[in-house]
């Protein structure tokens, strides 16, 4: 009875897109997806169509690592959001594994693979304590996050004292800026990441734990489940991730800075609501981060070649990311 | 009848794809009559009510008030005709003075524009006056408990002016009203009210799954089901088996069913010197293989402090759990489970369920180990975990992939039930297991209750309902701001015998 007339074709819909549907086609074909997909690929011809620039093998190339870049922190992000937080010193987790990474390599002397861990490193600190705050203050991750956001900032400014590091070496350059075939190296390495994350949430007991926790988190510890320990996990596995486009993203820059990464908290929370995730937890997948991150690099690559300034790209993204959310909103009212 | 109907509603079909909901229901009320009406989940009572509010149009059928015909096309037009509807989600804003909430809308005003509070607090203030409701009415409304949230809605209705109010489970999240008035029971007050507004004239129609509240207020029941009307019965020449029997429609020999002839085993859980600042005190109790205990107390005797506690779902201060007679070392409800405990929470919605989540998933969710090998899931077994338990439990579903928000609130209930089952624990807490579900599913959850104790589990059910309390346990814990008042055996046990340890006042005084 609770079922009005003009809500059933939307159960039908609904009902495919349960956390873990059984086979790959609808997985990949689930309604939500699927919508994202369209408008990407309506965005795609249209910019082919406006700008002679957009459909070449330079320009494709630069917006496919940009959106590999953003999606694997949004892929960090999506984790958070599922379990009903937030995380909003990505941003400022760059800029320190950045000027880590810089500072070991550079002034250090490190080998490489050294550098690279140490980057690495304080990302799996930083969450650390990014999670260990939240499940032993109790909190709320906004705040927490915001804390450590101007926290990690501040160190990364202290550790270069404001200036940039330069002078990296080649071989680790060719991380950012190197190609596989007409692949860059950063899109293989995110579409690795992504299938890797992607069966951690929908195939394991552990990501089965991070949507249970964000659809009720009372339910979940009466069920059993640790949910500090999966808490402090997601927390480290967000900031590492971070760390990891600041591995990347560094190479690509061929600097070390204590001023990147402002802003990508934004750009990843976008990508995830935009992906279909739902800010309350418990709803959303690798695959829609993907796609609204895809979105997002799109529509910033476009307003570059239609010759838009760079001030209004910020004004034109965070309106598509505010209208994507009450779109959402929306949707979900009239879905009860 | 000396006075016409003051609502007739006559032979209202109401379709939704694939259910007729209503199949051509009579109903009337009288002004001054206190109308029960009655059914199980899906038998159209809410349907009814949101043709008579204006909600929902109805496909066929005309409704009456006074004897006019009259058109009810949206809640508005319900509201003019003096139809007031005061919902189980009430529809008031938490954060602003009860005062305004009666006024919302219409708020007095002074001769500036700007809103009068004064003169707003002091006709609230008279409305609820003349209900003999004595609250403040500067307080904001999320400082009241449900019944007097429901008292405010009352008090708005009355200054609407409505002549007909509906009441559409108003008791069913709270405790039950005892058979005796205690100082402590808001239902007892919202249930004299209620009387008061009959007495005003008013017409009331009453919904609710609890037969003591029907029969101690209503003058006469409407039963529905399966979207017709069944029948109209005077209250005072009817009884609750007869009710239950035609909103069921079978004959009830008794609604509690019987257990097949199991002795109890040996001692399963015992819990020693139990206590938690402030809430329980010293408790000490026993439970055994193939027996329900039942756990009984007024609201705030710790009943669900207690299962909370042995569950450590919240921390104790000290006290010892021995099962099958060696001490258990539970911390935590991880260690709980692994020890054989399993609590089935109060609350499903907020506590027991993932309602976003599918049914398959709500399942598994405390046996995900059952259904993995090295952390990765094995979705054959997990479906096949999952069929099983809807089979088992007769959960009414379309699909395993159905969200858990889309079920009724038995089936929910049978979902979170499932969950447990699937654990296989050797004690299981439950914590008003039928609470705001049907007859139908009610008789289900009794039966499952049953099944698990012969097959040698312990079950441990709180309860707020006494004759749920008496018809289904082995023995009777009764608590008292968290201490144990006693343990009683079913047989000769009485619900007088239950109340005087639970309120400490001696039986003889009653």
């Amino acid at each position: 009875m609770n079922e009005s007339p003009s809500l059933s074709p939307k159960t039908t819909s609904e009902k495919a897109s349960g956390v873990t549907s059984m086979n790959a086609f609808s997985r990949i074909f689930r309604a939500r997806e699927a919508g994202i997909a369209l408008v990407v690929i309506i965005i795609m011809f249209g910019l082919s169509i406006a700008t002679p620039n957009f459909a070449t093998a330079d320009n494709l190339a630069i917006v496919a690592r940009i959106i590999a870049l953003n999606s694997i922190i949004a892929m960090g992000m999506t984790l958070v959001i599922l379990l009903g937080g937030i995380d909003l010193s990505v941003g400022s987790v760059v800029a320190l594994a950045s000027v880590v990474l810089g500072y070991v390599l550079v002034r250090m002397g490190m080998p490489i693979w050294v550098s690279i861990l140490a980057g690495l490193l304080t990302g799996v600190v930083v969450g650390l304590i990014n999670g260990a705050l939240v499940v032993k203050t109790g909190v709320a991750p906004f705040i927490i996050t915001l804390g450590m956001m101007g926290l990690a900032r501040g160190l990364a400014l202290v550790i270069t004292k404001g200036s940039t590091i330069s002078g990296l070496p080649e071989a680790y350059l060719a991380l950012g800026q190197g190609y596989w075939g007409l692949v860059p190296y950063p899109v293989i390495i995110m579409l690795v990441l992504a299938v890797v994350i992607h069966i951690m949430l929908s195939r394991t007991t552990f990501g089965r734990r991070i949507y249970f926790i964000g659809s009720n988190e009372d339910a979940a510890v009466l069920s059993g489940i640790n949910v500090n320990r999966v808490k402090v996990l997601v927390f480290m596995i967000c900031s590492t991730l971070a760390a990891t486009e600041a591995v990347i993203e560094t190479a690509r820059m061929s600097t070390a800075q204590p001023a990147s990464g402002v802003g990508y908290e934004l750009t990843a929370i976008g990508a995830v609501i935009i992906g279909g995730a739902s800010m309350s937890g418990g709803e959303g997948t690798i695959l829609g981060t993907i796609l609204g991150a895809t979105l997002l690099g799109l529509i910033t690559n476009g307003l570059i070649l239609l010759g838009v300034s760079a001030y209004w790209q910020q004004v034109f993204s965070g309106a598509i990311i505010i209208l994507a959310v009450a779109l959402d909103t929306w949707r979900r009212r009239r879905s009860g | 009848m000396p006075e016409p109907p003051i609502l007739q509603m006559r032979g209202i079909r109401k379709a939704f794809p694939g259910v007729q909901a209503l199949d051509g229901v009579d109903f009337e009320v009288q002004p001054g009559e206190v109308m029960a009406l009655v059914g199980e989940n899906g038998a159209g009572k809410s349907t009814l009510i949101k043709i008579l509010a204006g909600v929902q149009p109805a496909d066929e059928g005309e409704i009456l008030i006074k004897g006019q015909p009259v058109k009810i096309t949206t809640p508005r037009s319900a509201q003019l005709l003096g139809v007031a509807v005061i919902y189980q989600e009430l529809n008031l804003a938490e954060s602003v003075t009860i005062a305004e909430n009666i006024f919302v809308g219409r708020e007095y005003r002074n001769r500036l524009g700007f809103v009068d509070n004064k003169a707003m607090n002091t006709h609230a203030k008279e409305w609820m006056e003349a209900l003999h409701i004595y609250i403040d009415p500067r307080l904001q409304v999320r400082q009241l408990g449900i019944a007097r949230k429901q008292m405010v809605e009352i008090a708005k209705s009355l200054s609407l002016d409505a002549s007909i109010i509906v009441m559409d489970e108003p008791t069913s999240s709270l405790p039950t009203a005892t058979s005796k008035p205690t100082e402590l029971n808001e239902v007892e007050v919202l249930l004299d009210l209620i009387l008061k507004l009959r007495d005003r004239g008013k017409a009331v129609i009453y919904i609710s799954h609890r037969m003591g509240e029907i029969f101690r207020i209503s003058d006469r029941i409407t039963i529905l089901r399966d979207g017709k009307l069944v029948g109209v019965r005077k209250t005072s020449e009817t009884n609750q088996d007869e009710i239950i029997a035609m909103m069921v429609g079978r004959k009830l020999e008794d609604l509690y069913g019987q257990r097949s002839q199991t002795p109890i085993g040996e001692k399963v859980l015992e819990v020693r010197g139990l206590n938690q600042a402030k809430r329980l005190y010293d408790i000490n109790f026993d439970v055994r293989a193939g027996e329900i205990l039942g756990v009984a107390g007024l609201v705030g005797a710790g009943r669900t402090e207690m299962a909370r506690a042995v569950f450590c779902a919240d921390k104790r201060d000290s006290g010892e759990f021995l099962i099958n007679n060696k001490p258990a070392a539970i911390r935590n409800p991880q260690d709980a489970i692994q020890a054989g405990l399993g609590y089935l929470p109060e609350d499903r919605k907020l506590q027991g369920l993932f309602l976003k989540m599918a049914i398959r998933l709500n399942i598994t969710a405390a046996s995900l180990g059952e259904i993995s090998r090295s952390g990765f899931l094995q979705f054959n077994k997990e479906r096949e975990l999952g069929t099983k338990f809807v089979n088992q439990l007769n959960i009414r579903t379309p699909s395993l992939e159905q969200r858990a928000r889309n079920l009724s609130g038995g089936n929910q209930q049978k979902v979170v039930l499932a969950k447990w089952m699937a654990v296989r624990p050797k004690v299981l807490f439950l914590d008003e297991p039928t609470r705001g579900v049907d007859v139908g599913a009610k008789m289900e959850i009794y039966s499952l209750m049953h099944e698990m104790a012969s097959q040698g589990m312990a079950v441990v059910m709180i309860s707020s309902e006494l004759p749920e309390i008496l018809g289904m346990s082995d023995r009777i814990l009764v608590l008292r701001e968290g201490r144990v008042m006693g343990v009683i055996p079913r047989q000769g046990a009485t619900e007088e015998q239950i109340m005087a340890l639970a309120t400490g006042v001696k039986a003889e005084v009653y």
